[in-house]
């Protein structure tokens, strides 16, 4: 074969390979695009505003964004299209999708100076993001501009770093037990409200229902929160406490002995059986729609999502906080908030609408969406509303009772948390997979800890 | 002044390719050349998303050398590339021969081998993939007609890393198209005369066809070699990386470091690694082709 003519149908087949790759990455974007735009805006696309008035809180444009399922998508774009319709001068961009990859889509806005005005957070990012408390507008510059009176002291204080307040809290949310009724049923069993009945119902669901069927599901992350669960329950400690795990090794070693129990009881699948399921996460996961898992350990604000995955007929029911070792001592804390990019060009604008969503009407659109309002004035709203029940209220009442102690604000860091790189999911799998001995396991809960701890102090 | 516009003139006649090409130059220079060689500037310092920048000198290249993690993913991507680049070669070269016989309804076989190349790289066909291989996925249900309970294909250690090399081995079709151009490039007087000596099928493929195509052999080699180390939608989107760090190939790792941890430091560092690794692998594959690619215009 001549060299030339190799080089030609060479060049031919690379353009043809790069048209093709051409064609797939079209697919890749608009599969994997989760912004969206309001009804309200898509009329008036061509026009949009970002330089006009900067100091005006009636128009301009404001880019938003926030992470949820179906439902909060829905009544968000509801609360957004009315605040429109009111303030026909301002003009909404929202970005939204699900969890999954959205503090990687976040941290990249924020590195490259292109995070939407406002964005809603999860608490710790403030530490994650925003160390030296100059990540984030700092919302004490427009004290004048939202209702701040309406927050407790303390959460406001939780939300600051260096005297900078960087968000505004959204909600608090606890950890609770909920249980699917009807698999319990079909197993002639009543809900469990101790860890004992908790141990003993592995073996009869097994019996009597299957082997795959398990009364609870939890991921590795579920574990680590189980984990703090059984700890602060046993040893009356904090998780962590002054820079550092609380715990002793052999103490810790204990919590993962009682992990292992689970897993050995048939409580909880292992670790290989969830990942097998396929599922991105809990309410993804078809075991957990059809009731074959029949419990999750979860946020309050994160039950809705929960009870709408299950299939019809099946209902969450909330369970009693289990106190065989002690007094029970869940994990409670700010769920979210909503911070201001610090590059954007209307405050005044973004805090209207923000103090709209979550003090003033909006708030009867939202509803529990984003869990129970931290807001005293959306409090209200929803009560007289007649909002301020069910579950989720419910679930958050009983975490609030029955919490003791304050989560290190970097419990969650990523470096701990992802679920690729983090220690927690390291060490879980490390007990599930491999069967490391428990004092092992416990060592390498205190090394992380501690490292990351004294990292940030 | 006329001599100036002369010179101008001139200039441009000379130089016109440049200007030509000025414009992807452009773009080479920003999209590529700047962040290819601020990559290598960062990868000597600790740059951190949020957390500032300091000069470390080779710490990144020391601390890969010795992280267990980092080596077990440069492992992991040697056996990802070396599983799969010569089956998808053997497999494309089987299929591209049998589809240059003159068989009924070949054209409509060659755009059925070929669609999953074009859907191959996509995000759907990783996601698709997931939900033929999940524990009570379409394999398993398969195979449970057969009593067979299938094993727990992504979150096992042992086939998860087989489950995504199996998803680059299926797009097999851009290399089969280049195959078959290259078949078809072959005078059939050749095969004419080989089987008047007597040739069997067998003997004409290795004698004539394989030495005849060895150049395309070689490109095709190259560029799966190329792709498989920097492969990333199929273990980011089916296992995560999962289980046990059992598909954490190196782009993986980059992407982790960068995007998770936002340690854009060593993320670059490993990416440079990476980037020596494929070129050693190129420059070797070079140096070989005198002593097994056949070029027809040489001189022998």
């Amino acid at each position: 074969m001549k060299k030339q003519k190799i080089y030609c149908f060479l060049a031919g087949a690379v353009l043809m390979a790069s048209l093709a790759a051409c064609g797939g990455g079209a697919k890749e974007s608009s599969a994997s695009g989760t912004s969206g735009k309001t009804e309200a805006e898509s009329g008036k696309e061509e026009s949009s505003g970002k330089a006009e008035a900067p100091d005006s809180a009636d128009s301009g444009s404001i880019r938003m964004s926030w992470w949820g399922g179906d439902s909060r998508h829905e009544a968000t774009l509801k609360a957004l299209d009315a605040y429109m319709a009111e303030n026909p001068g301002v003009k909404i961009e929202s970005e939204y999708g699900a969890w999954s990859g959205w503090t990687d889509k976040i941290a990249t806005q924020l590195a490259g100076a292109s995070a939407p005005d406002v964005l809603q957070i999860n608490w710790n990012w403030i530490y994650q993001f925003s160390s030296d408390g100059k990540g984030f507008y700092d919302l004490k510059q427009s004290k004048d501009d939202f209702d701040f009176s309406q927050y407790d002291e303390n959460l406001l204080e939780q939300m600051t770093i260096d005297g900078k307040l960087q968000a505004i809290p959204i909600a608090t949310t606890g950890k609770a037990f909920f249980w699917n009724q009807q698999t319990w049923e079909k197993a002639g069993l009543s809900v469990p409200k101790s860890f004992s009945e908790l141990l003993a119902a592995g073996p009869i669901f097994k019996e009597k229902l299957g082997d795959d069927y398990y009364p609870m599901a939890a991921g590795e992350y579920d574990l680590m929160m189980l984990l703090t669960y059984y700890m602060q329950e046993s040893y009356d400690k904090p998780w962590v406490e002054n820079g550092a795990i609380s715990y002793t090794k052999d103490e810790l070693a204990d919590g993962f002995d009682f992990l292992k129990k689970l897993e050995e009881n048939h409580v909880i699948p292992s670790q290989e059986k969830m990942k097998g399921d396929g599922a991105d996460s809990i309410d993804k996961n078809p075991n957990f729609i059809d009731g074959h898992y029949a419990g999750l350990y979860e946020w309050d604000s994160a039950v809705s999502k929960m009870q709408g995955a299950l299939a019809d007929g099946q209902t969450l029911v909330l369970g009693e906080y289990p106190a065989d070792y002690g007094k029970p001592s869940t994990i409670y804390k700010i769920s979210m908030g909503f911070a201001l990019s610090k590059d954007t060009k209307n405050p005044k604008a973004d805090l209207k609408l923000l103090d709209y969503l979550l003090n003033g009407e909006g708030v009867k659109t939202l509803g529990l969406e984003r869990g129970i309002p931290a807001s005293k004035a959306a409090q209200k709203t929803l009560s007289e509303e007649g909002k301020l029940e069910g579950l989720v209220y419910e679930a958050n009442k009983a975490a609030s009772k029955n919490y003791r102690f304050t989560l290190s604000p970097y419990y969650e860091d990523s470096k701990l948390k992802d679920p690729s790189e983090g220690a927690y999911y390291e060490i879980m799998d490390n007990m599930s997979y491999d069967h490391e001995d428990s004092k092992e396991l416990a060592q390498q809960m205190i090394d992380a800890v501690n490292e990351l701890e004294s990292s940030k102090a | 002044m006329e001599n100036g516009g002369k010179r101008g003139n001139h200039f441009f006649r000379e130089n016109r390719g440049f200007f030509f090409i000025l414009p992807w130059l452009f773009g080479f220079i920003l999209f590529k050349g700047y962040p290819f060689l601020s990559s290598l500037f960062y990868s000597f310092t600790d740059f951190h998303l949020f957390e500032g920048i300091h000069r470390i000198g080779l710490q990144n290249y020391q601390e890969i050398f010795r992280n267990k993690k980092i080596l077990a993913a440069f492992a992991t991507t040697f056996r990802y590339a070396f599983m799969t680049v010569p089956l998808k070669l053997c497999f494309a070269l089987f299929v591209a021969y049998i589809l240059n016989f003159q068989l009924k309804g070949v054209k409509l076989f060659r755009t059925a081998y070929y669609i999953p190349s074009i859907l191959g790289g996509s995000v759907a066909i990783s996601v698709l993939w997931k939900a033929i291989f999940k524990d009570n996925g379409i394999i398993n249900l398969f195979l449970s007609f057969f009593g067979v309970q299938g094993p727990n294909w992504l979150a096992n250690k042992g086939t998860a890393l087989f489950i995504i090399c199996l998803l680059r081995v299926w797009q097999f079709g851009s290399s089969m198209v280049i195959f078959l151009v290259a078949l078809k490039s072959v005078s059939p007087d050749l095969y004419e005369a080989a089987s008047l000596d007597g040739a069997g099928k067998w003997r004409q493929f290795f004698s004539i066809t394989v030495p005849l195509i060895t150049p395309v052999i070689f490109y095709n080699l190259v560029t799966q070699l190329v792709q498989a180390f920097q492969e990333f939608n199929g273990p980011y989107i089916i296992t995560q990386g999962g289980p046990r760090g059992a598909t954490t190939l190196v782009s993986l790792l980059i992407y982790n470091n960068a995007f998770k941890k936002y340690e854009m430091g060593m993320a670059s560092a490993e990416a440079w690694v990476l980037f020596l690794i494929l070129l050693l692998f190129t420059l070797i594959l070079q140096r070989s082709q005198k002593h097994w690619v056949y070029y027809s215009d040489e001189e022998v």
